[in-house]
């Protein structure tokens, strides 16, 4: 117990150090010491700490979330510098389609009652049923979301996108209107797994921490052997075309890439051939030569259908680009699209991950859930 | 000339009783509706319904002061505009202003993305507060070296269609994201207003449009043409400064707040000019701003209203009703030549 | 008391720095009416127009009085200068007591709101020019003479010292033109007004100014008053016409004459013959006009259309050789006409010609008995 003690001691004048030189303070403050920092196997953009007096503090990407549990006392009036989120959390408005898929399978998704992408754009079934149970709404885009609406239903939470840093008079409005706003960033993680793991925020957000790690392990195990089996050795690329002509490329850094090797693959482009910054972006459009130079001899090519429309057939693609018609995934029928919920799916990427170690191994069926072949 | 000022005191009155319709309509409907007497309980006791009044104070009070004051803004820089081009399709963009804004826009939304740093909204009001102005000053320069006014105009379409191809360049490099949202911006929209930034637009707009009416004595010379001005003793120079200034200065401020507001600043000029049967400045300036007010305010209900929840953009209903008014003139304009 | 209201010496004007006349000595008086006539393109628009500074001179200086025009406030130079100018007004809904109230602009204040003054001079202007009756119409709806007739108002409602007008009768019919220029002559005789402008009527100019500036080619002619421009054959070297087209008495033109050897033979007088020349001329019938005195009111029309002139010296008798010139003539003639039939002292010998002509069988009554 001493030993203890002195551990906390010395992290609680760690944690004062450390904030000393920022006017924050708040950490300072009694009762706001970290008792417990809730452990992450992959995830990197987020922290999650328990605090003495009973609170969580979530620090994403430096942005730091202060959750108060229901019936707290806690006295916040002094905090600085930290969103206040107080449970328990129901009629949430929710902007980020990625994190959906994590509250529903968390369990939570019926404490989530505003959305801003339209019922036709989602893939996600139990998604559509809340909508068809009129327990889920549609409220507008992102960035023009419908705050008379949202402020009658007494919103106590909205979940944005990074998205919302286009848009920051959405986020000052919300925040103005006495609606706390939290960016969630489970898209800036280059893990797929490491994606998933946000799930376990959103069990704490909703009171699913249970639910929330269960999910995790499930998944974890799922690919465990994928994750330790050999490479197979096949090359992949992951592009669209969009309005401009110009080749998107996932970059290798990305969290698609990344699925790609663990599904036991080789992401066809290296950070020097693209030339890719480190930047904030997933993606960068690059012209149709560079994207032929390295994906002509690609195994496997996978088209996201999501953005500018899939596909219909091989014969399709070859003819308003005839140049595929050189590659040779086209040649060898090994051309692959996207399903809507492929993005959607947050959950899904252990299963993605195995959909593509089958299409790696020759195992791939016609009924996968997240990637189909077009006609030829 | 009886006749004239009745037909005047007839159609300010007119112009005053829409005015006062559109805000009510404006505080009113949504997608809660609210009453005419919910509204005024409301306001006289705010604790009877919290909630109604958050909506009204916060969200369709600020709004609704926002496309008042911006939409008379454009309809009077769009009449300045117009007086001295004797140009009728010049509008508050004409000289190039929302195209420069786009393209700070632009930077500004690429630059912050790339590097991780987060933009505020005042950012943003402020980079197309800058690019507008920006454009401003290229054309105040070279007003002050041409004669002939007309070269302005192609000026600032020069000018328009450079900041576009940046812009266009810029976006190639940006992730598809900006895109969307730059198209969103560029096409308008008064929603999220806060109650700061509407007063910051009137703080703006309201001296600007006073400033304007004091400039009416040398637009009315000017209806006789330039050389007829002249010898009425306009100092042209000013003029032509001040008139700049003014109009660039309120169309910035439009797009700075809201982006881009299309055709308000072309059809409402015309359409006061029909209705009070005058174009005498004095007469009709302070008629546009109202004018420009209602048409704003009644637009920008439509784009909340008909596809709720998804908001319409502004521009694309203004375009909608402002359109055949500017095609009618015209016209109308032909078959007056014709009969001459 | 000669004071030159607006004067300028050695003055070029131009545009953007290339002179397309320059070496002008201009001065202008008070009270007094200053023409500029020359052919198209000679440059009297660039003039009126620098002096009235719409344009800058390039090189020399315009002065009002003592002041460099360029020096002066705008509003100064309005109340001391009012222009009229070629150039098509377009306008949109301005009634025309608006545009002349755009002429009491230099006196009024900041929101230019009419004072009681300042609507009897809008009012006393538009009666002037005889527009009152379409006062409150728009401008756009009226004809050119209106609408220049109005534009004329508010030029004399600004109550200048000098006026400059830019070919101001152009669209005017023959009433206004008179009306015009008599209105002119007032302006400038009561009110002393100064007036400059330029006229292509050169039966007008000739009238109503007091000195005339020739323009021709890139610097001043001639500079002088009516009777000295309008003689010796200037007006038509001026304007590069033919000889005789112009007759410098009248200010008047004829056409030219029918070609070929005469076919009538016109027996004229008392301008009597005027009429028939114009009928022979636009059928194309060469003609021959005898005997005529120098004097006679037809004898310029006569001497332009006619392919054979015999005339006689004024105040003299018809001498006996010409009589006898006449006959020969009339001898090659087809036909005769007899304008004149009253014979005085003067033109008894025409007598002998009428008398010859019957006796020949050659006589008609009206030219359009001529097969």
């Amino acid at each position: 117990m001493g030993r203890l003690r002195s551990a906390f001691m010395v992290t609680a004048c760690f944690l004062l150090v450390s904030c000393s030189g920022r006017n924050t303070g708040s950490s300072a403050l009694s009762g706001f010491e970290v008792s417990e920092h809730i452990p992450l196997e992959h995830a990197e953009q987020f922290t999650a700490d328990r605090l003495e007096n009973g609170c969580t503090l979530v620090d994403i990407s430096g942005e730091k979330y202060l959750i108060k549990p229901e019936n707290s006392d806690v006295d916040t009036s002094a905090v600085k510098d930290m969103t206040i989120i107080e449970l328990p959390l129901e009629n949430v408005y929710c902007a980020a389609s990625s994190a959906m898929d994590l509250i529903d399978s968390a369990g939570a998704l019926d404490m989530v009652s505003m959305t801003s992408t339209q019922y036709n754009d989602w893939g996600l079934d139990n998604v559509r049923w809340a909508f068809d149970e009129d327990m889920l709404v549609y409220v507008g885009k992102y960035s023009a979301p419908d705050y008379e609406y949202i402020l009658s239903e007494n919103c106590p939470l909205a979940i944005e996108s990074t998205m919302i840093y286009h848009s920051p008079q959405v986020k000052e409005k919300l925040e103005e209107l006495g609606i706390p706003v939290l960016v969630e960033r489970s898209s800036y993680e280059s893990d797929p797994l490491a994606r998933l793991e946000w799930i376990k925020l959103y069990g704490i957000l909703f009171g699913k921490e249970a639910e929330a790690e269960k999910c995790c392990k499930e998944n974890f195990d799922k690919i465990g052997d994928i994750l330790t089996g050999e490479g197979t050795g096949k090359k992949a690329a992951f592009f669209y075309i969009n309005s401009s002509g110009a080749v998107v490329v996932r970059k290798p850094d990305d969290y698609v890439a990344e699925m790609i090797r663990m599904a036991g693959g080789e992401y066809i482009f290296s950070r020097e051939d693209l030339n890719a910054e480190e930047n904030a972006l997933s993606t960068m459009s690059i012209q149709m030569e560079t994207f032929y130079e390295k994906a002509h001899d690609a195994d496997i090519l996978i088209y996201n259908s999501d953005i500018v429309g899939k596909v219909d057939s091989l014969s399709e693609l070859v003819e308003r680009y005839p140049i595929f018609g050189d590659f040779k995934a086209v040649r060898e029928n090994n051309l692959w699209c996207t399903e809507k919920n492929l993005f959607q799916q947050t959950t899904g990427a252990a299963e993605v991950i195995m959909e593509l170690h089958d299409i790696f191994t020759d195992k791939d069926a016609d009924d996968m859930e997240f990637l189909f072949r077009p006609e030829a | 000339m009886n006749n004239k000022i009745k037909r005047a005191a007839a159609s300010y009155i007119l112009l005053a009783v829409l005015l006062g319709a559109a805000i009510v309509l404006n505080l009113c409907m949504g997608s809660t509706d609210v009453s005419l007497h919910e509204l005024l309980s409301a306001l006289k006791d705010h604790d009877s319904s919290p909630v109604t009044y958050r909506i009204l104070t916060q969200i369709r009070l600020p709004r609704t002061a926002a496309a008042l004051v911006l939409g008379g803004g454009l309809a009077v820089s769009g009449l300045l505009l117009q007086s001295f081009f004797s140009n009728p399709v010049a509008g508050p963009y004409i000289l190039g202003i929302s195209s420069g804004a786009k393209l700070a826009v632009a930077l500004i939304m690429v630059y912050s993305l790339a590097k991780g740093i987060l933009l505020s909204s005042a950012a943003m009001v402020a980079a197309a507060f800058a690019g507008a102005l920006a454009s401003m000053f290229i054309v105040l320069a070279i007003s002050a070296k041409v004669k002939r006014m007309s070269i302005l105009i192609v000026c600032g379409v020069m000018i328009g269609y450079i900041c576009s191809a940046i812009t266009e360049f810029i976006v190639n490099f940006s992730d598809d994201s900006n895109i969307v949202n730059l198209h969103n911006w560029s096409m308008g929209s008064f929603s999220g207003i806060r109650p700061d930034e509407a007063a910051a637009a009137a703080f703006i707009i309201i001296p600007a449009v006073v400033c304007a009416f004091f400039l009416s004595k040398p637009m009315d010379a000017y209806r006789l043409g330039e050389s007829y001005a002249v010898s009425s003793g306009v100092n042209v120079r000013l003029f032509r400064a001040a008139l700049i200034l003014l109009s660039s200065l309120l169309s910035a401020c439009v797009t700075a707040f809201a982006g881009p507001v299309s055709f308000v600043g072309i059809a409402v000029p015309h359409g006061v000019k029909s209705l009070f049967g005058t174009s005498k400045p004095i007469v009709i300036l302070p008629a546009c701003f109202l004018g420009g007010a209602v048409f704003c305010l009644f637009c920008d209900l439509i784009t909340r209203t008909v596809f709720a929840p998804t908001e319409l953009s502004i521009s694309t209903v203004t375009a909608v009703f402002g359109a055949p008014v500017v095609i009618w003139m015209l016209t109308g304009r032909e078959r007056r030549m014709d009969n001459e | 008391m000669n004071d030159a209201v607006l004067s300028a010496k050695g003055l070029s004007v131009g545009y953007t720095g290339k002179a397309v006349l320059s070496g002008i000595d201009i001065k202008a008086e008070r009270g007094k009416i200053l023409t500029l006539i020359g052919p198209n393109g000679a440059g009297k628009s660039t003039l009126l127009k620098t002096l009235c500074r719409q344009l800058e001179p390039v090189g020399g200086t315009v002065f009002i009085g003592k002041d460099d025009i360029s020096r002066m406030k705008s509003r100064d130079l309005a109340k001391n200068m009012a222009v009229l100018l070629t150039q098509k007004v377009k306008t949109q809904l301005m009634t025309c007591r608006e545009a002349v109230e755009t002429g009491r602009f230099p006196y009024v204040g900041a929101l230019a709101v009419m004072g009681d003054e300042d609507r009897k001079k809008v009012d006393e202007a538009l009666e002037m020019v005889g527009a009152s009756e379409f006062a409150d119409k728009d401008i756009d709806k009226l004809s050119d003479g209106q609408r220049q007739r109005v534009l004329l108002a508010r030029a004399i409602c600004q109550e200048p010292d000098i006026l400059i007008l830019d070919e101001p009768a152009t669209f005017l019919d023959i009433r206004y033109k008179l009306e015009l220029m008599a209105l002119l002559k007032k302006l400038a005789s009561e009110r002393g007004v100064s007036i400059i402008m330029s006229l292509h009527e050169l039966e007008l100019a000739q009238k109503v100014s007091d000195m005339i500036l020739c323009i021709k080619g890139d610097s001043p002619d001639r500079y002088g008053t009516p009777e000295e421009i309008f003689s010796g054959g200037y007006i038509e070297k001026l304007y590069g016409t033919e000889e005789g087209r112009f007759c410098e008495y009248y200010g008047s033109v004829e056409l030219s004459a029918a070609e070929g050897e005469p076919e009538v033979f016109v027996i004229g007088g008392g301008g009597k013959g005027l009429g028939i020349y114009r009928q022979l001329q636009r059928k194309g019938i060469p003609f021959a006009v005898g005997v005529l005195h120098e004097n006679d009111i037809e004898f310029p029309a006569a001497k332009a259309l006619a392919s054979v002139l015999i005339a006689e010296s004024a105040f003299e008798p018809v001498s006996v050789e010409k009589v006898s010139d006449a006959m020969a003539v009339m001898d090659k003639c087809r036909y005769v006409l007899c304008a004149n039939h009253k014979f005085g002292t003067m033109n008894k010998g025409n007598a002998k010609l009428l008398e010859k002509a019957e006796n020949c069988g050659k006589l008609i009554k009206d030219v359009e008995d001529i097969g």
